[in-house]
């Protein structure tokens, strides 16, 4: 268990190394990043949280990229037909938190982040991870 | 290290059995899967005073609750089916039918109704009838149905990070089987503490027949009660 929590901790030591020494190029090559939380029209106390912190994450740290338009948050419900085409594109599958990332040549890719549903007993914590895990897909990663 | 932190470093697991078995966990703590446990519970303790129906009542439940996620998880590994269609198809219908289905069960059993079934003369009919007496049968089916309504949490819980999990290692029945397993634990634990604590019972009341029959009355009450919570969440 212990070590477990070492080796989470130096890789993503790693990982930021890795950050530092590539950002300049692999920003460049970003050109919208898309942060979405899915929810039905009946939504469960966690799924309210997930979403809350999400934005809340988002327009504190990522105020002048939401302002340029280099992020988008959102609320989607599933449930509403106007919404499909975009549940569809994601593939998500009820609940939950996505990332979509545009390249500056047209490429999308979309990934479910299931971490944050972990963390939301601590704002704090869900808001740091958040926050790293958006800078990363900013960093091209 | 907080129970959550341990949680996600258990279900984020390089092992995808010990992966599986924490999600399953969590899944059986979430509310909505914790409230069909408790009726699960409430139903393993109708014969209470017979030790080896209660546990047995417990195990029947958590193989209906695997015989559903593994067809489902099949469904998406080996044949192919869409992991999204299915997701939004359960969470659609699956906990729509779940709160009438529970006050439906929770009136039959407070025997408010009666049915005369045709009588059935063959072998096969006779052991249905000695199993369905027994409840364990119902005890098989109950674990299908609950395990097939997905809450929002749970949907998250199976299709979000079970499903992946499943689908990268290519496996759709030990997966599942664990994460079953581990959410139908609860159940199996709670009937073994029943056995437990109802011989002490006995031993001061040795009024076990007067003590079932009110538990049948508590059993029905709760049916209904998680009943009316399913329509409550989801209908109103």
């Amino acid at each position: 268990m212990i070590s477990g929590c070492i080796n989470q901790e130096s890789n993503n030591e790693i990982n930021g190394n890795a950050i530092a020494d590539t950002s300049n190029e692999r920003t460049i090559n970003i050109d919208k990043l898309e942060i979405y939380h899915f929810h039905g029209t009946h939504q469960c106390y966690s799924c309210i949280t997930v979403g809350n912190y999400a934005e809340e994450t988002v327009n504190t740290y990522f105020a002048d990229e939401v302002k340029s338009g280099k992020i988008v948050f959102g609320h989607i419900n599933g449930d509403l037909p106007e919404n499909s085409d975009l549940v569809a594109k994601y593939g998500a599958t009820g609940a939950s938190l996505w990332l979509g990332t545009y390249t500056k040549d047209g490429q999308f890719s979309a990934e479910q982040n299931t971490n944050v549903w972990y963390k939301i007993d601590n704002k704090e914590e869900y808001m740091t991870y958040l926050k790293g895990v958006i800078e990363q897909k900013l960093a091209g990663n | 290290m907080s129970l959550m932190t341990f949680m996600e470093a258990m279900g984020t697991s390089n092992i995808p059995l010990i992966a599986a078995f924490f999600i399953g966990l969590m899944m059986a703590i979430s509310p909505c899967p914790l409230a069909t446990n408790i009726t699960a519970i409430a139903y393993a303790s109708k014969r209470i005073g017979n030790s080896k129906h209660t546990l047995l009542v417990g195990v029947l439940y958590t193989l209906g609750r695997m015989f559903t996620y593994v067809c489902i998880a099949s469904l998406i590994v080996w044949v192919g089916v869409n992991t999204q269609t299915i997701a939004l198809f359960l969470q659609n219908y699956g906990e729509r039918i779940l709160g009438p289905f529970l006050i439906i069960i929770g009136i039959l059993m407070l025997d408010l109704i009666k049915f005369n079934f045709s009588q059935n003369n063959d072998k096969l009919g006779a052991l249905k009838e000695k199993l369905a007496n027994k409840g364990l049968i119902g005890a098989f089916l109950l674990g299908i149905i609950f395990a097939l309504a997905f809450c929002p949490f749970s949907a998250v819980l199976f299709f979000g990070m079970l499903i992946p999990l499943a689908i990268s290692a290519g496996d759709g029945i030990l997966i599942p089987s664990v994460f079953a397993f581990a959410t139908g634990l609860p159940v199996i634990l709670f009937s073994i503490i029943l056995i437990k604590s109802v011989s002490k019972i006995e031993k001061i009341m040795n009024k076990v027949q007067i003590f079932e029959k009110y538990m049948r009355y508590i059993i029905s009450i709760i049916f209904i009660a998680i009943g009316i919570y399913y329509i409550w969440i989801i209908w109103l």
